[in-house]
Parts: C-alpha cells; sequence; structure tokens
C-alpha cells in the first residue's frame, strides 16, 4: 500500500518535470521507482512460531518480510495476540501456520482465510492424538473433549522439512516469477533439516531402549520419529516441583528407571540438584517455539542434538 | 327602445302559442307587465332577449332586428345588450358572489374582464349592500342576497335593456324597494328600457306603464 | 375574454371530494406501471449485479434458488446446511478459493452473515467507522443496519434465538460492534457481519465455560468418573466474549464438520470453474454447485413474465378507469344541465361547456402528471432501499 503511494506520488512528480533536465530526472526517477517497487513488492509473511519464520526468511530472502511478533519469553502455543498484533496478521501477504492445532488464538481471532497456510497438512494425517484428557459433556454438542492433538510438529525434522516444503510453494504461489529461486534456498534449508533429521535418527539409535524423561509433553513427535522410550511430566523449569510431583516420578521410576531428562529450558537449580541426587541428569532440549536468546533455529538444534547426544555417552 | 311587431311564436311542441300586435318601450321607460301565470309573460322576455326566435314578426331593440341575426350575433348581443334578472337567479353555486356578477366576462369573448370592470363590480356590489359577501359562496347567501347578485350580473354590462322576471318575489318590502331602485337608477343613468314582470301590485305605481297582459296580447292558446 | 380555466378550476375546488378522487385514480393508474417497471429494473440491476460478480456457489442439493438467495441477497429462507468440509474440498482442489458463508442467524432482525475476512476483499466493502473484524464475538454492521438501530462501534449487539421455542440452549451472544461499512448499495448494507467461528458460538458449537476440572461448585457437575464430567444445566456458558473469558472458547468435535449454508468458490479462470462444475455433477453427492446467475437469470425470466401479466391487467383496469372517467364527466355534464342553460340564456354558446369541462380535465391530469412525477422522483430515488424493502428482505 505505502509502496503504491509512492510509486503514484513519483508518478505525479514524474509529470512536473521540466524540459531542461528531463532526461537525466526522468532515468533517476525510474531507477528509484524500481527500487521502490521492489522494495514494495516484498511479501509480508506473518507466521505463528519461530520455527517457521526462520523456515520463511531462509527460503524468502530478501524478497520477504518476516513477522513473528509474539514477545520473547511466552509459548507461542498460548500466546495471545492482542488487537493491533491481530490487525498486522491481517494485513500480511501470508500467514504461516502451524496445523495440528497449534496456537489456539488462531481459532478465537479473524484472519483472512484466502492468506492462511497449514504448513503440516502434508502429513494431517499422521498428527498424534495425545492422551484425550478428560472429556466433558453439557449443551446440545455431547461429550467432547479438550484433550489435544501434539503440536510439536518441527522436532520430527522430516516434518519439518514438509512444512518448509509448504512454505516455498505458498510463497512460489505469491510470487511465480521467484519460484525457482525461492526453491533453490528451500533445497539448501531442506538438507540442513535432514541431516538434523539424520543425526537425530543415530543419536536415537544409539539411546534406543534407554528410558527418557521429559519434563513436559511437546516431544511427541521427537519421540515418535526417532523411537525414544520416553515419558513426560508436567513440569515447569522455573517452579519448583511440589511433594506430591516428587512421589508420582519416584512411582514413575519404579517402572521406568531414567536417568536423563530432557527440559525445554534450564530448570532451577534446586530442581537439577534433586534430579542429580535421584541419579537423573538434566539436558536442554528447546523446541525454539519463540525467537531464542542467541542463534536461530537451525543453531539451536544443533545444540539440543549435541548435547543429548553427549549426555548419552560415547557408546550410547 | 323595444318594438315587437305582428309577432307570433309556437313552442316546438305545439301547446302554447302566442301573439303579440305591437309592443313598444322607449328607452328610459320603465314598464310593469302584470297578469297570471301561464300568460306568456316569460316568454314574451325571451323573445325580447332572443331566446326565443318567434315564427313571424319582428323584435326590434336599438334598431336591431333581433331575429335576423345569426345565432352567435344574437348570443353576443344579448350577452352585450339584455341584462335579464331571472325569476330563480340562476347563480352559480360554486362560484363567489363576485365571480357571479363578472361570470359573463369569464364566458364569452364579447366582453372583456378588466381591472375596471373589476372594480366597477365591487362598487355595484356595494351599492347592493353586498359589499362584505363578495368572497362569500352562492350558498351562503339569503334569498334576498341572492337576488341582489343575480341583479349586479345583469346590469354590470350597463345593458341598453332590462327584463326583469319576478326580480322582486319572495322579498321584504324594504328588500323590493331597494331592488326597484337599483334597476330604476341604472334605467336612468343608461337610458335603458326596463321591462319587469311581476305580481307585486303595491310596486305598479312607481312604474311609468303597467300592462296587463291578458288584455294586451294579441292570442294565446294551449 | 374566456377564462374557462379560472372557472373550471372553481368548479374543482368547490367539488373537493370529487377532484380529489378523479386524481387519484388518474394518478393511480399512471403510476402503477411506471412504478412497477421502476422497481422491477431495479430489482434486476440489484439481482444481476450480484449474481454476476459472484462466480460460483456450492451449497447442498436441493433448490438452487434458495441457495442464491440466502447467500446472495440474505433471504430468510435457511437452504440445508453443508460443512466446512465442503469449503476446504474447494480450497483443496486448487480450482478456486473458497469463502465460506453461514447466513442463518438473525440480530434484531437483522440477518447475521458468518463468514471470514475475505469476504469483505471480495465484495469490495470498506470499513467506514472503527474496524474490521479481529477477536471471536465481534460484528461489523452493515450501513443500514448501523443507521437503523442506532449502533457504532464500542456499542453491543444481541443476536435473537432462532425460534421463539429455541429450548435447546443457544444463549443468544452480545456481539462487540466493533465497525460500520461504507454503503455499498447491495443487501450487505442489511448485514451483521462476524466471523464464521462467532456464528458457531452463536449456535452452541464453539463455546466458552469454566474449566470443568476445576469446578469447585458441585451442583454445577451432574456426573463425574475418570473418563467424563457430565455438566448440569446450572453450568453457565458465557454471552460475552472479552478478554478474560476468550481463551475458554474452545470447539466441539472437529471444525471440518462445522455447518455452513454455502461456500462461495473463485475460481482461478474459465477453465478451473468448468472442471470444479464437473466435479459437482456425480448423483451421489449431497452438494450442488450453481452459477447464480443462471439461477437468477431464469428468476428474472418468471418475474417478466409475471411482469407481462401484470401490465396486461394494468391496461384492462386502466380502461376500465378511463370508462368510469368518461361516465363521471357524461353524468356531471347532465348534473349541469342547468349551468348550461343559464350560460346560453346569459348570452353564450352550449359549447362553453365543454370548454369548461376540458379545462376541468386539463387541470386534473395535469395535476395528476405532477402527483405522478413526484411519485416517480421519490420511487426512482429509492428505488434501492424499495427494493430492498419488497424483494429481498
Amino acid at each position: 500500500m505505502a509502496g503504491t503511494a509512492i510509486g503514484d506520488a513519483n508518478h505525479n512528480r514524474g509529470c512536473t518535470v521540466r524540459h531542461g533536465l528531463r532526461r537525466v530526472l526522468a532515468a533517476a526517477l525510474l531507477l528509484f521507482m524500481a527500487c521502490s517497487a521492489v522494495a514494495a513488492d516484498k511479501l509480508v509473511v506473518f507466521t505463528v512460531n519461530h520455527p517457521l519464520a526462520y523456515f520463511a526468511q531462509r527460503i524468502g530472502g530478501d524478497e520477504v518480510d518476516v513477522h513473528f511478533p509474539a514477545p520473547e519469553g511466552i509459548d507461542p502455543a498460548f500466546w495471545m495476540p492482542d488487537v493491533s498484533e491481530i490487525i498486522a496478521y491481517q494485513q500480511a501477504d501470508l500467514v504461516l501456520l502451524n496445523g495440528a492445532r497449534y496456537a489456539k488464538w488462531v481459532d478465537k481471532v479473524s484472519l483472512p482465510q484466502l492468506k492462511l497456510v497449514n504448513t503440516s497438512t502434508a502429513f494431517q494425517d499422521q498428527y498424534l492424538r495425545g492422551d484425550a484428557g478428560t472429556t466433558h459433556s453439557h449443551g446440545p454438542v455431547g461429550e467432547h473433549s479438550h484433550g489435544g492433538v501434539a503440536f510439536t510438529t518441527w522436532l520430527d525434522f522430516s516434518q519439518a522439512a514438509q512444512q518448509a516444503k509448504a512454505i516455498a510453494e505458498a510463497l512460489a504461489r505469491k510470487r511465480p516469477e521467484l519460484a525457482a529461486e525461492f526453491q533453490r534456498r528451500f533445497a539448501l534449508l531442506e538438507s540442513d533439516l535432514l541431516a538434523l533429521d539424520s543425526e537425530m535418527q543415530s543419536i536415537g539409535q544409539r539411546a534406543r531402549g534407554k528410558p527418557l524423561l521429559a519434563s513436559h509433553p511437546v516431544y511427541q513427535y521427537l519421540q515418535r520419529r526417532y523411537d525414544l522410550n520416553l515419558r513426560s511430566l508436567m513440569w515447569e523449569p522455573d517452579v519448583v516441583p511440589g511433594r506430591s510431583s516428587w512421589q508420582g516420578l519416584q512411582v514413575l521410576l519404579r517402572e521406568h528407571p531414567a536417568q536423563r531428562m530432557l527440559w525445554e529450558a534450564e530448570p532451577v537449580s534446586e530442581t537439577a540438584q534433586r534430579l542429580t541426587s535421584l541419579g537423573i541428569s538434566t539436558v536442554i532440549f528447546s523446541p525454539c517455539a519463540n525467537v531464542p536468546d542467541d542463534g536461530d533455529f537451525l543453531t539451536v538444534m544443533r545444540r539440543n542434538l549435541e548435547a543429548l547426544s553427549s549426555i548419552l555417552g560415547p557408546d550410547g | 327602445m323595444i318594438q315587437i311587431e305582428s309577432l307570433r311564436f309556437q313552442y316546438p311542441s305545439g301547446d302554447f302559442h302566442l301573439g303579440i300586435a305591437d309592443f313598444k318601450v322607449a328607452s328610459g321607460e320603465k314598464v310593469a307587465v302584470i297578469g297570471p301565470s301561464g300568460s306568456g309573460k316569460t316568454t314574451m322576455l325571451n323573445l325580447i332577449a332572443g331566446i326565443l326566435i318567434p315564427e313571424t314578426g319582428d323584435v326590434t331593440v336599438d334598431g336591431i332586428h333581433v331575429n335576423a341575426l345569426s345565432d352567435a350575433k344574437r348570443r353576443d348581443f344579448r350577452i352585450t345588450n339584455v341584462g335579464f334578472v331571472f325569476q330563480d337567479f340562476e347563480l352559480l353555486d360554486y362560484l363567489s358572489v363576485l365571480d357571479n356578477i363578472l361570470h359573463p366576462y369569464r364566458i364569452t369573448g364579447a366582453l372583456r374582464l378588466t381591472d375596471e370592470i373589476r372594480s366597477r363590480a365591487i362598487a355595484l356590489a356595494e351599492g347592493l349592500g353586498l359589499g362584505d359577501k363578495l368572497n362569500r359562496n352562492i350558498t351562503q347567501l339569503s334569498q334576498g342576497e341572492k337576488q341582489r347578485a343575480a341583479i349586479c350580473r345583469a346590469l354590470m354590462a350597463r345593458p341598453k335593456v332590462i327584463l326583469a322576471d319576478e326580480a322582486t318575489g319572495n322579498l321584504d318590502p324594504r328588500n323590493k324597494g331597494h331592488i326597484l331602485d337599483a334597476l330604476f337608477e341604472s334605467v336612468e343613468a343608461h337610458g335603458a328600457s326596463l321591462v319587469a314582470v311581476t305580481h307585486d301590485h303595491d310596486l305598479l305605481p312607481r312604474f311609468d306603464r303597467v300592462i296587463d297582459f291578458q288584455d294586451f296580447r294579441a292570442e294565446v292558446g294551449a | 375574454m374566456i377564462d374557462s380555466v379560472y372557472i373550471a378550476w372553481r368548479y374543482l375546488v368547490f367539488n373537493k371530494a370529487r377532484s380529489a378522487t378523479l386524481v387519484a385514480c388518474v394518478s393511480l393508474i399512471a403510476v402503477l406501471p411506471f412504478t412497477l417497471d421502476v422497481l422491477l429494473n431495479e430489482s434486476e440491476r440489484q439481482l444481476l449485479s450480484r449474481a454476476e460478480t459472484t462466480p460460483l456457489l456450492v451449497g447442498a442439493k436441493g433448490s438452487a434458488l434458495d441457495l442464491v438467495m440466502n447467500s446472495l441477497y440474505l433471504d430468510d429462507q435457511v437452504p440445508e446446511l453443508v460443512s466446512m468440509q465442503v469449503n476446504d474440498e474447494v480450497s483443496e482442489s486448487g480450482l478456486a478459493n473458497p469463502i465460506p458463508l453461514y447466513v442463518r442467524f438473525h440480530a434484531r432482525g437483522f440477518p447475521i452473515v458468518g463468514t471470514t475476512l475475505d469476504y469483505f476483499d471480495f465484495r469490495g466493502l470498506q470499513v467506514r467507522e472503527g474496524r474490521s473484524l479481529a477477536l471471536l464475538g465481534e460484528c461489523v454492521l452493515g450501513s443500514a443496519v448501523a443507521e437503523s438501530l442506532g449502533l457504532k462501534p464500542g456499542d453491543r449487539l444481541l443476536s435473537s434465538p432462532e425460534t421463539v421455542f429455541d429450548l435447546a440452549g443457544i444463549y443468544p451472544l452480545n456481539m462487540n460492534v466493533v465497525g460500520v461499512l461504507e454503503p455499498s448499495h447491495s443487501a450487505d448494507d442489511v448485514a451483521v457481519f462476524v466471523d464464521v467461528k462467532t456464528a458457531w458460538v452463536i449456535e452452541g458449537l464453539v463455546h466458552g465455560h469454566q474449566d470443568l476440572l476445576k469446578v469447585r461448585d458441585p451442583t454445577l457437575i451432574m456426573e463425574r468418573n475418570d473418563q467424563n464430567v457430565t455438566a448440569t444445566a446450572k453450568l453457565t456458558q458465557y454471552t460475552e466474549i472479552d478478554e478474560q473469558n476468550i481463551g475458554s472458547f474452545h470447539f466441539h468435535g472437529e471444525p471440518q464438520a462445522y455447518p455452513l449454508t454455502a461456500v462461495i468458490a473463485l475460481p482461478a479462470d474459465a477453465k478451473s470453474a468448468t472442471i470444479l462444475r464437473g466435479r459437482y455433477v456425480s448423483a451421489e453427492k449431497t452438494t450442488q454447485i450453481v452459477e447464480p446467475n443462471e439461477v437468477i437469470d431464469g428468476l428474472l425470466r418468471n418475474i417478466f413474465r409475471v411482469k407481462s401479466i401484470i401490465d396486461s391487467v394494468i391496461v384492462v383496469v386502466g380502461l376500465a378507469a378511463l370508462l368510469a372517467l368518461v361516465l363521471v364527466f357524461a353524468l356531471s355534464l347532465r348534473l349541469r344541465q342547468r349551468e348550461l342553460n343559464t350560460v346560453f340564456r346569459l348570452g353564450c354558446s352550449r359549447y362553453t361547456i365543454v370548454r369548461l369541462l376540458g379545462a376541468e380535465i386539463a387541470i386534473i391530469l395535469i395535476i395528476s402528471a405532477a402527483l405522478v412525477a413526484a411519485v416517480a422522483g421519490v420511487v426512482s430515488h429509492y428505488d434501492e432501499q424499495l427494493v430492498r424493502l419488497f424483494l429481498v428482505n
């Protein structure tokens, strides 16, 4: 919009150009208009989490303007944008959704359907229906549950690659003239993701059968893809778990004698120490849903894999 | 000046005929005609006005042979020279008093309605005591007022001949006097000839001449 | 000087009731066909312009006309419902862009149109005041709705229960008015726009309430076991959506199964349109695809067939009225025999009375013409609103 306005203004200015300087000015003007046209032509892409934003930026390069406006430190899955942020999403050229019912807020706001791209439709029949939770009945609809679908789809890096592919295709639909360039950049990204996938597969092999714990049920796809023997708790990194939680852990450890526990973020030291006393070492495996403090999606994932790999030991 | 000579008239239905050998009214003369109903008095007035045409004989008004005129000319003659006060007023309900008085001026090309005519109408109506009723509807007037409005209409064009058919009927004596005054005044002012059919014997002494129609007519039959 | 007009005018004024009746009679006869013509032309314009700009419509099998009238002109007749699946099918076909429509509920007499923001772009609807839809529970009003209900952004608008006997527990939703649209001179002016998800909230499919697992009040719980908690009717569902409770609103079941009245399909090109149409030919399909233009064309053909019948009726009625007028004048000529005599005896032609009558007729015709022109002016000026009043709603 703004770009068009600039173009119009330039056009009007062009009309008033005087004879003498006409040629020079006209040439300069054309150049300027061409530049501003390119700037204006930048695809505005909004996403619902950092991985998608990272993929879009990698594929789109300078041709796209990627925004992911969730504030830092918040889990985007449970974020609720305010009205001005929603309007910003509405005005985007593309809104990239994760699918798998990720980002509940999407169901509670109005977004232009034709600009929405669900990046995980390619594998939507493989969504993991998590522990269904308790169902409830009231009103005309009958029994239903809010226990949901596991949504951290990108921790299966082959799925992440498919999501990236969906982004590449969506960008190409919007800018067919750049399709080849998008495809080239996607191929680079895909090879990075598939490298992560094969590395993680070998880690999975080394971890085969070893009982693992997770502080939170966010690793379902990681577990499935890489065949991890993982059980999830509901522990928060910044809160020391209460007595009943510790008791629950003791019970769990009897049938699932895990010595390693995956955390989304560094747990408070009290928790870590107590876990150590139980013979459980902690390892940070960040899903990287929000923008990381340093690095990007790829570096965070590499760090995750390194951490996991090192804690498993050389022989696994 | 009115002159009738060797006149014979018969209605197309043939049930009534009238003959007048000789009848004259000079300019400025006021003649009263009396006689019983059905004796042919109104018929004679209609013959003078050119409303009826005699079979034979001649009607002359101021030298104009009325029955020799074409229909159109005779109508123009009537509207410009004859002031007729009809027995039952024949005013139009839907017009105001002033519009009734001016009515002849609006329905013929022979008369012209000017501002002067309009002021004359107002003056005439005021003279007859209708000054405050000019814009009233006819239906709102008393019998006497209707009669006066009809007289105003008859006198408006300052006619050479004034024909009044029971002009004072149904009126109280004071009103009768006013009506007669107005008619006589017009006769005197413009040298008209007045023929008034009346049953009012009290008024007869004021006329120049009284004709008893029963004695006067040459022949009448049914 | 002959002043027939003046005398005729006095006559008409004196006989006010008769004159008014005559004027009314003449005006009506003239106004009827004209008005009918203007209104039909305007309805044709409205129907066609909207039909022409709506390439394809997918809905349940059944009356194509009901489907089009509901989807394009927001008619109260709700067609059989389809599911959101239909929308997704169109989208996944890659042949056309879908815009879902759920035109079923009302708010204070105005239709609630549940759709997506794409509808506004598609119809070129601009927000005049406030903003467009952003959150669940918000509505944007067509200009005529805002004017008629005196609402502006910041106000609230309560949805109406579907029927008086609606016992199924569809709670009215107190919607937030966030915007008012520019007039579009179409049915959109009389619509209350909500996100299709908000329409589902009105239906109770998407709802918000306290978390049953955390409920402390035992009277709210009818039955509780390991797998299920059944709430009593005492559990209040939120009838307004605000910042505090929006988080508790949730879908029941698969959104793909949620109802719609129709899906507007915007095909990429003529070829895509043809291919897409082909996919709905199958007899097993419970859905149909229609081209609104064709449906409206058929409707218009019928309307104009009816119009030609009405036209001939008007001609007959007009002739009858004309005869009645002739009779009225003939009778008045007889009633005025005495006047005719007076005029003759005063010294003017009997023909004058004919001229008076002529003047009367002329005056009546002129007044009628003025009246007809006034009515025609009003009708032409408000044709749009009138058509919407009579034809569409």
